[in-house]
């Protein structure tokens, strides 16, 4: 059409290229609002709907708030365009936090496009609903993630791992250990994008898991170039903490270096280090890079409470973190492996990645080859201007801690005028650091060149730099000191300073360097004293003049030729008195009673006679400070000539000694040096935020406390079961669990005696069994796994049989992950025909033309008895518990759980209780008990009892039942318990029954249908099931009667019947159709409520029943409730006793 | 890591704003941004990268008029935060076809699209260009007529790209080319301090080696150096195996598809520069006279292209008029004097006279402008590094090779 377009786009002007934004976006984003949007978000054509959102980004663009649009566009989320897609994720995602309850209504979308066989739209569709941030989706992400964990696609794999920090952010605890899991299988990954991405969420997720790291060290190591750019940089962070914590620091390094054990003597030490042309040269190591090392040392090692904490009293030493134990030689295997994996990623275009890896060699290589490290950075230098200051930064902090380092390579610092003035500054001290004897004349040369900086500012950093070098290198003070003077010649000749900012600033400066280098030896200096003086007629910039009479006064007394002209310069200080500023009067002042007092001879007359004509002058002074000041001078003054007259005289009162003592201090006084500023200098890690801010940022974390990792013994087996169980989300969580108990196994355990079975097997070295050790053993133990709950019941009772039993239950409701998930993916599955459910239920209300809606039916509740340890094992003691709709007096949380005991044995029994597993100690205590023993694990997972009272003895045949209180911390985990009696121990667990974390509410059918409708959406989730207990009784009762409604109440009572016994809530009402048809049951509905006991939030159940009574009824339930989590368990539950066929 | 990313112009106004964590930035945080760069003294070149502000952690990139703003609240590695926005502002500069408000705004939804695939969670995604280019295609003449014409385009694709399964993710394994070639170019700058007496401080060469590659297939090259030794430092891209350089200084890889940066180089301690400038100042009594001095001083063998000399007057100087025998001379209004010569005449050396008026008060000028030297050279690479060959592995035939070079001035400064 216009193919003139594309050869001439560029090279029209700004004014004409109106046309040519033809086709762009331009008029989205210039006009967003000229059309309606809401009809267009409503269009049927993917073109409009796109047209739509566009300009909803546009306006998103611009700032304004667009969000009332939500709930159309999150119709739009199941369309098949891609772009539409793409554009309804970026507009959901932007206002997610903002409109959560909309927000849940794409889930299902999200959910069905996760089962795509695209994976772009799998990974959009995780991308998106990870980013929904809401409580209430977490378990439903965490599902979702952990299956795209295993997806076939690296990049869906990728973006899962990403989504793992987006759910860590969401707090849910119960979430944690599954995120865990899910990172370390990332982590596992083949592929090193994958293992990039699970690097970064370990960061967030998991930093202080670095057993998990252990495992597969090396091949992390191995995997490191493979990775991209910016998982390298998480990745070599990971294993840099680990190989400390692991190892402890390296000998060789320079954050060993300052370890005062080796050097506690002297300060001093030598160090050999290759210079890149001159061989070997042995280098002195400085005490203020003594200083700085120990710093870092210290600083790397500890966090910024600990830091602050040591601040209140600084005094105290460094707490016995120096010690020996923690150091590791270079040639350690796992060292050498990190060094050598990272030293190729120093060639990488990405200079943070150059700069990670740099900050590993920094802290494990050794001194000698710390000079690899030194190119890579330096060359950094060369890249985009952001990255050049940051690396300085991090460049200015090595250097003080090695100038040597740097000292060969002072060009690359060089300041070049197109730097910023911060990058002046910092190049400046880098070059003032590192200078030296070799290098100082091309410094200070270079110095010269940047005094003539057009930036004054930077002039004057220039000139205070050339005293640091001296101070470093005393040997080229001369130079440095004709140069200085030679600015103070040039600047003084400038007159009017006018508009010439910052050039005073030289000035001062020049001779602030001068007095900072002439007092490190001021006899040597006697001449430039001399010089400063005689310029004094020349520099008419006040605070100048003042800094030169104060290096008068401090220095009359030195050398010879001062001496002598100090009668000279007295006098002409006495004449320009008046016509000083502020500043120099001050000091002029001070300066002649300095001399005063310092004077002897027949020169003091003199002196004294200046002294009271200045002081006359400063009476009369307008300003009053002068004149305070100068009343106080002579005050002083005045009293004590005796003393300096006739010194050596005893002649002293203990007035005047003191008065003596004070003027001493006062005017003759040494400056005290200023030291110690550094030790209030904060060193963070190298590349770092918080070494830029020179703050602990957010979420800094500082280096691991060397070898605090504990010593895994099997560490290479292991690692080579880990490439094994890459993939497979079981076993290679089992071998994470394994191989961090087998460092537990060893210890020998105190309960050993106890338990005969696991103190043989000890030594069998399959991992099961260490785990069992681990878990009878040791108190720790008490809350690992579920899968150790399983296998150690099954060794304690010795019986196949009820280890079998055992295990069918608890896979069937221990697993929390399986069974969530299995719930979820049943709900995800009903979830698209729910609304037909809904719908279906409508019409047929209006179909079914009478219906009738009772409150009360007669039920006989019989709660369930459960049964806790069989006679067969309990040598004749039968065990039941069940549980009750009893509220308990103590908490809320407590659960009461009615115990019958049963002696079907011959004998008595005696001394029957029942106490939790881990407390063997106290059981009174036993909630005092967990919180110790359990606080390194996780405590919200260990349930607690209150316990019963022990029954003294229970004759044959006798029954006793008691009630036992209980505290289920997770409404699937059992709760594991031991029966004592004749003094033997009879492990049994607890099946928690979530039927009743819940307690009746009494509510009419206005307020649950009131309560339902505020619960739909992401709070109600549907099954369906079958219910066959009626049949029996129904073909029973054929014979007796026949009528219709009999049969239909018989339903509901045994439907109402089988649920009030099975959970702790409340009939509502019961919805009865009124029906033609003999034989059909359909919309018979029953309704239930209660509250959650724990947090007291309602949840309502709906059963609706469906099919013929004489075959089994259809039946869905449906549970309202706004914990996620709970209520799928309990409609799980609900389907599950539902369905079973009880024998009643 | 990062939680949100602005595109800011110029002129302080915000283009873009993209959150990238469910905890969503303020936008008054640019605000912020705004009053701080202006206190600063508003030069945004100048700004700090990494500012901390009360609230947030800024990082910032400023290119051609655009600042690329991102914050973040907790700790990061500073460097992977600047460095994504110059990945960010490379791609959107290279789909877009240069940076400017205008045309960002243009095509602020694929600005929109493809951050969202570079970032996820504030945590960079996917930065490979040939990834990116398949994801979303860049917008083009033919689709924007089409969407004029049709009313409806799609610049998101509906696959997946298969770079992002392969361990070499630069490349797509299914590349068709027509033509069958592959071009070298060494790209050198030449960083240089010279100092007014005409003594070298310090000379050094940036070099970088830019391979335009349009092969089909999957092809291995190995790029090999008459003289690598000669190489100080070495930055590579990610397709160079670490191994054959360690051992051979070999650079072997497979190269992404079209245009992009091999490696870069520096090459230090260079002797000799190939232009001479010469600034001269005398003082006298509240005026200074200036004369620069521009000729060859070592001929490179290639014809010098584009010379620019280009310097500030300090600050006090009033006013200055200046005359050259060669080229023109402006001076722009903040005190920037640009004299470009082109190339130099065989028959004169090309020399620039002025008078500065200083300020009153000032008999002598006591500080020196710095003068940065512009210029071209086609054809050498001043370096001396020389490519030996080329070898092209896994391709049915052997396909054209060119290779070429060029150096130009980097940060070429003379001191006066």
């Amino acid at each position: 059409m216009f193919p003139q377009f594309g050869a001439t786009a560029e090279s029209l002007s700004k004014a004409s290229s109106l046309v040519f934004r033809i086709g762009t976006d331009a008029h989205l984003y210039d006009d967003p609002d000229d059309v309606s949007i809401a009809p267009l978000l409503d269009s049927s054509f993917d073109s409009e709907k796109a047209e739509a959102l566009k300009r909803l980004l546009a306006l998103i663009a611009q700032g304004e708030d667009v969000s009332n649009f939500f709930p159309q566009v999150v119709k739009n989320v199941a369309t098949p365009s891609s772009e539409v897609k793409k554009l309804v994720y970026l507009y959901i995602l932007h206002y997610a936090e903002k409109r959560p309850n909309e927000a849940l209504l794409s889930i299902n979308c999200f959910q069905k496009d996760l089962s795509d066989a695209n994976p772009l739209v799998r990974a959009w569709a995780l991308r998106a609903m990870s980013g929904i941030r809401l409580h209430a989706i977490g378990p439903i992400a965490l599902v979702a993630l952990s299956k795209c964990a295993k997806d076939p696609s690296s990049y869906v794999r990728k973006c899962a791992a990403n989504a793992l920090s987006k759910l860590n952010d969401l707090h849910q605890e119960e979430n944690a250990s599954s995120l865990e899991e899910l990172v370390s299988i990332l982590l596992n990954d083949h592929s090193p994008g994958v293992v990039g991405a699970a690097a970064a969420a370990f960061n967030s997720i998991c930093p202080n898991n670095l057993s998990l790291v252990g495992r597969i060290f090396r091949r992390l190591c191995e995997t490191v170039p493979d990775v991209d750019e910016w998982g390298q940089i998480a990745l070599i962070n990971i294993l840099l903490r680990y190989v400390i914590a692991r190892h402890g620091l390296v000998e060789e390094s320079i954050m060993a270096s300052s370890h005062p054990s080796e050097n506690s003597d002297s300060r001093r030490e030598l160090f050999s280090i290759p210079a890149p042309d001159r061989g070997s040269i042995l280098v002195e190591v400085e005490p203020s890079e003594h200083i700085m090392r120990e710093l870092m040392l210290r600083h790397y090692i500890e966090g910024p409470e600990q830091y602050s904490s040591r601040q209140i009293d600084a005094k105290e030493d460094d707490n016995g973190s120096n010690n020996n134990s923690y150091f590791t030689s270079i040639e350690n295997n796992d060292v050498k492996l990190l060094l050598q994996c990272t030293s190729p990623l120093l060639w990488s275009q990405n200079s943070a990645v150059v700069l990670a890896a740099a900050g590993v060699h920094w802290v494990l290589a050794s001194q000698m080859d710390m000079e690899n490290i030194v190119k890579p950075i330096l060359f950094v230098l060369r890249s985009s201007y952001a990255s050049r200051y940051v690396v300085l930064r991090n460049i200015q902090i090595f250097a003080k801690a090695m100038p040597s380092l740097f000292s060969a390579y002072h060009e690359d610092f060089f300041v070049s005028s197109s730097d910023s003035y911060q990058m002046k500054v910092l190049k400046l001290d880098i070059l003032s650091t590192i200078a030296a004897e070799s290098s100082i004349p091309f410094i200070l040369q270079e110095f010269q060149d940047y005094i003539k900086d057009p930036d004054r500012r930077f002039a004057v950093d220039v000139v205070a730099a050339i005293a640091l070098c001296v101070k470093n290198l005393p040997s080229v003070a001369k130079t440095c000191l004709e140069g200085l003077l030679a600015i103070v010649k040039q600047e003084s000749s400038i007159k009017h300073y006018g508009s010439l900012e910052g050039e005073a600033g030289v000035l001062i400066q020049a001779i602030m360097s001068i007095k900072t280098i002439i007092k490190q030896d001021p006899a040597n200096y006697e001449k430039v004293i001399v010089h400063l003086i005689r310029s004094l007629d020349n520099i008419k910039e006040p605070s100048a003049r003042a800094l030169i009479i104060w290096i008068v006064g401090e220095y009359s007394d030195v050398g010879h030729i001062i001496l002598k002209i100090i009668p000279v310069v007295v006098s002409y200080l006495g004449q320009c008195f008046s016509s000083e500023e502020l500043e120099a009067k001050h000091q002029i002042l001070n300066t002649v009673a300095k001399i005063v007092l310092s004077a002897q001879g027949e020169e003091h007359e003199l002196f004294r006679k200046v002294l009271f004509y200045i002081l006359d002058l400063a009476k009369v002074d307008l300003n009053y400070d002068i004149r305070d000041r100068g009343r106080m001078i002579e005050k002083l003054v005045t009293s004590q000539p005796k003393i300096s007259h006739q010194e050596g005289i005893l002649h002293v009162e203990p007035d005047s000694i003191l008065l003596d003592e004070l003027l001493k201090n006062m005017f003759c006084g040494k400056i005290q040096s200023v030291t110690g500023a550094i030790n209030h200098f904060r060193l963070y890690l190298p590349g770092s935020l918080s070494q830029i801010v020179l703050h602990a940022a957010p979420g800094y974390t500082p280096l691991p406390q060397p070898c605090s990792l504990p010593e895994m013994a099997l560490e290479n087996r292991m690692s080579q079961d880990g490439i094994e169980a890459a993939n497979s989300s079981d076993s290679s969580y089992e071998g994470s669990q394994s191989s961090y108990y087998d460092s537990e196994g060893s210890i020998p355990s105190p309960v050993d005696g106890e338990n005969p079975d696991s103190g043989s097997e000890s030594d069998v070295a399959d991992n099961d069994h260490y785990m069992l050790r681990g878990a009878n053993g040791s108190p720790d133990a008490t809350a690992i796994g579920q899968l150790i709950h399983l296998t150690d019941t099954s060794i304690h009772d010795g019986t196949a049989k009820q280890s079998t039993a055992e295990n069918n239950t608890s896979s069937a409701t221990d697993l929390t992950n399986l069974m969530s998930k299995s719930a979820l993916e049943s709900w995800l599955n009903e979830q698209p025909c729910l609304p037909s459910v809904n719908s279906s239920a409508d019409p047929s209300r209006e179909r079914s033309s009478a219906r009738i809606s009772i409150n009360e039916i007669e039920v006989s509740v019989k709660p369930k008895l459960n049964v806790l340890l069989e006679p067969a094992n309990g040598n004749g003691l039968r065990v039941g518990y069940s549980f009750t709709s009893e509220i308990s007096k103590i908490s809320p949380l407590l659960l009461c759980v009615e115990i019958v005991f049963e002696n079907l044995s011959p004998e008595p029994l005696k001394k029957i209780s029942l106490r939790d597993e881990g407390s063997t100690a106290n059981p009174e205590f036993a909630t005092q008990a967990f919180g110790i023993h359990d606080s390194a694990l996780e405590p919200s997972k260990v349930p607690t009892i209150v316990p019963m009272e022990e029954i003294d003895s229970l004759h044959p045949g006798d029954m006793a039942r008691s009630i036992l209180q209980v505290h289920f911390h997770h409404h699937l985990l059992p709760l594991k318990l031991a029966i004592y009696y004749n003094e033997k121990r009879h492990p049994v667990k607890l099946q928690p029954d979530i039927g009743y974390f819940t307690r009746p509410i009494a509510m009419d059918l206005n307020a649950f249908t009131k309560l339902e409708n505020h619960l739909r959406g992401m709070f109600e989730y549907s099954r369906r099931c079958t219910f066959a207990d009626h049949i029996n009784i129904v073909d029973q009762e054929k014979g007796q009667s026949s009528l219709n409604d009999d049969k239909i109440l018989l339903i509901c009572r045994k439907i109402a019947a089988k649920m009030l016994s099975s959970a702790s809530i409340h009939l509502v009402s019961v919805d009865m159709p009124i029906l033609l048809k003999f034989d059909e049951v359909s919309d018979l509905c029953l309704r239930f409520s209660s509250e959650i006991l724990s947090n007291s939030k309602p949840c309502l159940i709906t059963v609706t029943a469906e099919g013929k009574c004489s075959e089994a009824l259809d039946i869905s339930v449906k549970v309202n409730c706004e914990e996620t989590v709970f209520g799928l368990n309990l409609l799980n539950r609900i389907v599950a006793f539902l369905s079973s066929n009880s024998v009643s | 890591m990062l939680q949100c990313i602005f595109i800011i112009s110029n002129s302080g106004e915000v283009i873009l704003e993209k959150q990238l964590q469910g905890h969503r930035a303020d936008r008054s945080i640019c605000n912020w941004f705004w009053e701080y760069a202006m206190a600063q003294g508003g030069e945004l070149s100048q700004l700090l990268p990494v500012i901390a502000s009360p609230t947030h952690y800024l990082f910032q990139i400023f290119r051609e008029g655009i600042i690329f703003l991102a914050c973040t609240q907790v700790e990061m590695p500073p460097l992977m935060g600047t460095e994504f926005l110059c990945r960010v502002a490379d791609i959107i500069s290279d789909y877009l076809g240069g940076l400017n408000e205008d045309l960002i705004k243009d095509n602020f939804v694929i600005v929109y699209e493809l951050l969202d695939e570079m970032v996820d969670n504030g945590y960079p995604l996917i930065t490979e260009p040939n990834i990116l280019r398949e994801m979303i295609s860049p917008p083009n003449i033919v689709s924007k007529m089409l969407s004029v014409v049709t009313g409806r385009s799609s610049n998101v694709s509906t696959t997946l790209p298969v770079a992002t399964q392969s361990c070499a993710p630069w490349r797509k394994t299914d590349i068709k080319n027509s033509g069958n070639e592959v071009y070298v170019n060494l790209v050198e700058e030449i960083d240089a301090i010279v100092r007014s007496d005409g003594n070298l401080v310090k000379c050094e060469i940036y070099g970088e080696i830019q391979v335009d590659s349009n092969l089909s297939g999957y092809p291995d090259l190995t790029l090999s150096f008459a003289n690598p030794t000669i190489l100080n430092d070495v930055r590579f891209h990610p397709c160079i195996r670490f191994r054959p350089w360690e051992l051979y200084q070999l650079l072997s890889f497979v190269p992404p598809n079209g245009q992009f940066k091999l490696m870069s180089y520096r090459v230090k301690k260079l002797k000799s520069i190939p232009i001479y400038v010469k600034p001269q100042l005398i003082s006298s009594s509240g005026s200074c006279r200036m004369t620069v001095l521009v000729g060859t001083r070592n001929d490179p063998g290639k014809p010098i292209d584009s010379i620019t000399i280009e310097f500030h007057l300090p600050s006090c100087v009033t006013s200055a008029d200046f005359t050259s025998n060669h080229g023109t001379v402006n001076i722009l209004a903040d005190k920037r004097c640009s004299w470009s010569i082109g190339r130099i005449p065989k028959d004169k050396a090309p020399s620039l006279t002025g008078n500065l008026v200083l300020e009153s008060g000032l008999s002598s000028l006591h500080v020196c402008p710095v003068l940065q030297a512009k210029f071209k050279i086609m054809g050498v690479a001043l370096s001396g590094l020389q490519i030996d060959r080329l070898d092209v592995k896994n391709m049915p035939t052997q396909p054209y090779k060119g290779f070429r070079a060029l150096t130009r001035a980097g940060e070429y400064e003379v001191r006066s």
